[in-house]
C-alpha cells in the first residue's frame, strides 16, 4: 500500500515507521510456518525466534548472560514488572528516587505505590535538560532502596549520565533501574560496563520491531520477585512457577512475530552500523534545530539534543494547532501535547505541552528540509497574522 | 475529539458566522487558510478553508448538553444574511445549563 498523499513521518520517538524491509519479511516468515516454541509443540521445523531474539539483544546490548534478557510487551510492562518485583517484600515506606524527566511509565507505577503508602517518593528536578548526579547523591537517605530513571528524555532528547549516577547509587547499595526506551537503538549501550541493575528497552521505537515487543535485562534476577505466574512450557508438573531464567519473568505464549521483528530490526541496526545511524541522526537533528532557531517566535527546548528529538513551540500558537497544520497542510506527522511526561512540561512550558519532531534512520535530508520550511512558514505567518477575524 | 465530515467545503464566511458564537482566530496564509473557533466551556473547532472536514473537541463534562447545539449550528448555516435569533435563544438556554453543570450557578 502506498500512502496518497505521501506523508513525512516524524513521530519515531513514539513508534518508528517505516520498518526495514527485513523486519516485514521476518514477520511474514514467522507466520508462514507453525510457531516453534520449545516445550510447547512437537514441531521440529521452523526458526526458534525467541532464542534468536534473545541472542541478538544480548549481543547488541552486551547483556550477559543472555538468559537474563527478558521479553515483555513493551517498556511500560517491563518497568511495572521490575518496580513491583523489586518492592515485593521490602519494608513499607522505604524511600525511592526518580526524576522529573521521567515518563508516566515510571511515574505512575511509583505514584501508585506512594498512594498505597508502600514507598516515600522523591522526584529530582533537572536543569539544562539533565539530572545532576550530585543532586542524586544529596537526595539519598538511609532508607533509600531504589532509583528508577530515564536514560534519554522523550521530550528533550537529552541522554542522562547514568554512569556517574549508577556509581553513586551502588556506593550506597541502592538498586538502579534505567528506562532505555528512547536510547536503545540510538546510542551504544554496553551493559557489561554500565553500573545499572536493570535496563529496560522497547522494541517498537529505534530497534525497529513491531508494537507489542520489549523487555529488560536484569543483572541479578534474585533481587526481583516474579509478579506473574503461569505456563512456561517447562517443569509443568510443578504447581509453583519456575524461578529459573528467563521463565522467572516470561509467562504464557510469546509474541513470535514480534520477536522475529525485533531480532530482524536489531540485526538491521548492527549490519547498518550504529555509528553510521547515530552520525546521520546527529547531522539531521542539528539541521532542524539550526533552521528552527532562525524564527524568533519559535522556542526550542533543547538546542543540543543527543537523540534525534526536536521539541518546540511557536510562541503565539497552541501546540495542538501546530500539529494539526503540519498534518493537514504539509502531510507531516509529528506529536503534540504532553508526551506522557507531565513533569517535564511543567518545568519547560508551564504544562501546556509542545510539538515534537523525532527522526529515524529512514528520515531523509529532503524530509528534514521540508519539515523545517513548513514549521518556519507557520511560525512566520503566526507572527504576523494571529488575531480575531 | 471528533472529526465532522461536511457536505460542502468550509468557507471563510462559515467561520465568520461561527464568530457570532465565540472566538475565531486565523492563519490565512497556511494552506488555504487555517481557522480555529473557541466557545469556552463548550467546544473548539479547527480546520482549513476548502476542506470538507472539521476537527471538533468537546468539553467532556457538558458534551451531552452542547453536541446538539453544534449540529444545529452546522445545519443552520446558509450563505448570505442570516437571522440568528433562534440560535441565540438556544445558545442562551444551553449556556445556563452548562454554567450550572460546570460552575454550580446559572
Amino acid at each position: 500500500m502506498v500512502l496518497n498523499p505521501p506523508i513525512i513521518y516524524l513521530n519515531n520517538a513514539a513508534t518508528s515507521w517505516p520498518k526495514p524491509p527485513e523486519v516485514l519479511a521476518a514477520v511474514t516468515q514467522s507466520l508462514t510456518l507453525p510457531v516453534f516454541g520449545s516445550g510447547r509443540t512437537t514441531a521440529s521445523q521452523g526458526e526458534d525466534y525467541i532464542t534468536l531474539a534473545r541472542a541478538t539483544l544480548s549481543n547488541f546490548l552486551a547483556a550477559e548472560p543472555q538468559e537474563h534478557v527478558v521479553f515483555t510487551h513493551n517498556a511500560t510492562d517491563s518497568l511495572n514488572i521490575l518496580i513491583q518485583g523489586f518492592l515485593t517484600g521490602k519494608e513499607n515506606g522505604c524511600h525511592v528516587l526518580t526524576t522529573a524527566l521521567d515518563h508516566n511509565s515510571v511515574l505512575r507505577p511509583l505514584h501508585e505505590f506512594e498512594r498505597q503508602h508502600r514507598i516515600q517518593l522523591t522526584i529530582l528536578p533537572f536543569a539544562q535538560c539533565s539530572v545532576n548526579p550530585a543532586a542524586v547523591e544529596a537526595a539519598i537517605r538511609p532508607d533509600t532502596r531504589l532509583m528508577v530513571m530515564t536514560h534519554g528524555s522523550n521530550v528533550l532528547g537529552s541522554v542522562q549520565d547514568i554512569q556517574s549516577i549508577g556509581e553513586i547509587l551502588h556506593d550506597h547499595g541502592i538498586y538502579f533501574i534505567v528506562d532505555g526506551a528512547q536510547t536503545a537503538g540510538h546510542i551504544p549501550i554496553n551493559l557489561q560496563k554500565l553500573p545499572v541493575d536493570a535496563f529496560v528497552f522497547t522494541g517498537h521505537k529505534a530497534l525497529f520491531g513491531i508494537p507489542g515487543t520489549g523487555g529488560f535485562y536484569v543483572r541479578d534476577p534474585e533481587l526481583i520477585a516474579p509478579v506473574r505466574f503461569g505456563g512456561t512450557g517447562t517443569d509443568s508438573f510443578s504447581l509453583l512457577h519456575p524461578r529459573e531464567m528467563p521463565e522467572r519473568f516470561e509467562v504464557g505464549t510469546h509474541n513470535y512475530p514480534g520477536l522475529a521483528s525485533l531480532a530482524a530490526g536489531v540485526s538491521f541496526i548492527m549490519s547498518t552500523g550504529l555509528d553510521i545511524i547515530t552520525a546521520k541522526a546527529d547531522r539531521q537533528t542539528s539541521f532542524l534545530v539550526r533552521e528552527l532557531k532562525k524564527e524568533p517566535n519559535i522556542t526550542i527546548y533543547n538546542d543540543h539534543p543527543s537523540l534525534p528529538i526536536v521539541s518546540f513551540n511557536i510562541n503565539s500558537l497552541e501546540n495542538d494547532d501546530v500539529g494539526f497544520m503540519l498534518a493537514r497542510a504539509y502531510s507531516i506527522i509529528a506529536r503534540t501535547g504532553l508526551h506522557c511526561a507531565p513533569l517535564v512540561h511543567k518545568a519547560i512550558d508551564g504544562g501546556k505541552g509542545c510539538v515534537r519532531l523525532s527522526l529515524s534512520w529512514f528520515t531523509t535530508d529532503e524530509e528534514c528540509r521540508i519539515a523545517a520550511k513548513a514549521v518556519r512558514e507557520i511560525a512566520a505567518d503566526a507572527d504576523s497574522s494571529v488575531g480575531s477575524s | 475529539m471528533k472529526e465532522f465530515l461536511l457536505d460542502a467545503p468550509v468557507t471563510r464566511e462559515f467561520f465568520s458566522y461561527l464568530g457570532n458564537f465565540g472566538q475565531v482566530e486565523a492563519l490565512p496564509n497556511v494552506g488555504e487558510g487555517f481557522y480555529t473557533f473557541e466557545k469556552t466551556d463548550w467546544f473548539s473547532i479547527k480546520g482549513f478553508i476548502g476542506d470538507t472536514t472539521l476537527e471538533v473537541r468537546f468539553k467532556k463534562e457538558v458534551m451531552d448538553l452542547t453536541v446538539d447545539f453544534l449540529y444545529f449550528l452546522f445545519s443552520s448555516y446558509r450563505e448570505g444574511t442570516m437571522d440568528l435569533s433562534q440560535l441565540k435563544q438556544r445558545e442562551q438556554a444551553i449556556g445556563e445549563r452548562v454554567r450550572k453543570n460546570l460552575h454550580g450557578y446559572d
